[in-house]
């Protein structure tokens, strides 16, 4: 039985044991997983670990480090999931958007591997799988439902109509939510990545600054003012006292999440009651944050709204995403052919 | 080298104008520096509008390089501008490692903000634009 269909449409059709090694090389992780029938077998991402096993380094971001770890790390998803790679059916692979020279390593490699293998080859949209991520595991939103996926690249609304029908509703003109994050934390002098150093920052602090809401129409977002007026503001006040970092930290960091949690909430509220859909769903990166995370719930709470939030592995970027939106690809039989290049810039 | 003040927003256009009187005979390559929220990505959106790009221009803090295509009417044809920006890479390595040198001894537009970690590798006539802050709403504008 696959436990992963989604519940309002049949896609049995008579073949059991789809089998899908799935390839992730857009940006700073090589990931390789293996899916059957919907189902994450396997979902391995290349960690020092990894490369501690075949005596390498990882520099941390490097398509030629993607071509020291897509054997390896193909070789171990093909391991722990108990499977030769005579039983795949697909191979599938990001084709965009992302970072050029770090997609060529994978749709190198992907076709490569179907063309040897002589069975099909599957792209795949990065964006659209970290919303088809919610379907690795149960229990999963129904159709329709509204997803806020939000990285450090990217941060939209989206609607999600069937698995392969999806409609962006909004998404930010400049800065990623992701991206307030770590540039605060660089003007707090926090270490890169600073999303989850101010996380637990703001846990032990109060939301006592006020930074503005931008005004932006529609459900699009924008970060980049709010990292300006966090600038001026702690310009301001380091000029009054020279340790006002340090003596308000937590403070100044539960302030900040504050807002960039109720910016992104409040065009979701907006989005939920333009399109009046109740199941809403979270993606991506930052929805790991704790603040996005006890919002999302506690306004489900209030609208009755069915929420949904990935577990972490799922969240980040990763293979079994790409899995399971070939997966459904395979389904309706959108396969690609062996003349396909990648897309740095891809639209949804 | 050429300065301009009080560059606010009403005035990124003409601040935009100015920067590509310097770019003349194919000087494309250009590097921004200046503090966080000193308006280089913001200046930057301005300018590729007035290279003819239609799409988002958003920040590529995390993606490191964000392609968009224009209209070149001198060539007939659809061609690039590279968004670049270089404040996650810590050595050079990795910028050699993701193939800079090819965007930057390439024929298209480069756009670079946080260029420091590739200094020793910017060819010659590279164009350095740097941004100071002056007030909350305006900038100055250094052309070197």
């Amino acid at each position: 039985m696959n436990l992963s269909n989604p519940g309002n449409k049949s896609y049995f059709c008579g073949q059991m044991n789809i089998t899908i090694l799935a390839i992730e090389s857009s940006c700073d992780d090589t990931s390789a997983a293996v899916i059957r029938d919907g189902n994450v077998l396997s979902n391995c991402i290349a960690t020092q670990e990894i490369h501690q096993q075949y005596g390498g380094v990882v520099p941390e971001l490097a398509s030629r480090a993607h071509q020291v770890n897509i054997i390896p790390i193909v070789d171990t998803a093909l391991k722990e999931a108990g499977i030769n790679k005579k039983e795949l059916n697909a191979v599938a692979f990001t084709r965009g958007p992302g970072l050029m020279g770090s997609l060529i390593v994978g749709v190198s490699f992907a076709k490569a591997l179907a063309m040897g293998l002589d069975i099909p080859l599957i792209e795949v949209h990065h964006m659209q799988a970290h919303v088809l991520a919610h379907f690795a595991e149960l229990p999963h939103p129904t159709f329709p439902f509204l997803c806020l996926t939000v990285s450090g690249g990217h941060t939209q609304i989206i609607r999600v109509n069937a698995p392969l029908e999806m409609e962006i509703l909004g998404q930010t003109i400049d800065d990623a939510a992701g991206e307030a994050f770590d540039k605060t934390g660089k003007i707090l002098g926090l270490d890169y990545p600073a999303g989850p150093i101010i996380d637990r920052y703001a846990q032990q602090g109060k939301v006592v600054f006020d930074f503005p809401e931008p005004q932006i129409p529609e459900l699009n977002f924008s970060f980049s003012g709010l990292k300006t007026s966090i600038l001026y503001f702690l310009r301001d006040q380091l000029k009054a006292n020279p340790s006002f970092i340090k003596e308000n930290m937590a403070d100044i960091c539960a302030s900040v999440q504050d807002r960039i949690v109720s910016i992104l909430m409040n065009k979701l509220t907006t989005a939920a009651e333009l399109t009046g859909i109740s199941e809403i769903a979270i993606a991506g990166g930052v929805s790991a944050n704790s603040g996005l995370r006890s919002a999302l719930i506690q306004q489900g709470e209030a609208l009755g709204w069915k929420t949904y939030i990935p577990k972490f592995e799922y969240c980040t970027d990763n293979a079994a995403m790409i899995g399971i939106t070939a997966y459904y690809k395979y389904l309706e039989g959108e396969f690609s052919s062996q003349d396909i290049s990648p897309k740095a810039r891809w639209g949804m | 080298m050429e300065v301009l003040e009080n560059i606010g927003i009403d005035q990124l256009p003409q601040a935009v104008e100015r920067i590509l009187a310097h770019t003349v005979g194919g000087r494309n390559k250009l590097v921004f520096s200046g503090e966080l929220g000193a308006g280089k990505t913001t200046f930057i959106q301005a300018l590729c509008r007035k290279l003819g790009v239609e799409e988002a221009v958003n920040s590529p803090t995390f993606s490191i390089i964000n392609e968009y295509s224009y209209f070149d009417g001198a060539l007939g044809s659809e061609r690039p501008v590279y968004h670049m920006d270089l404040y996650r890479l810590r050595h050079i390595e990795e910028a050699l490692e993701i193939g800079i040198e090819e965007y930057l001894y390439g024929p298209d537009w480069c756009l670079i903000e946080w260029p420091e970690v590739i200094e020793s590798i910017l060819p010659d006539e590279v164009l350095r634009i740097k941004f100071e802050l002056a007030t909350n709403s305006t900038r100055k504008i250094l052309i070197l």
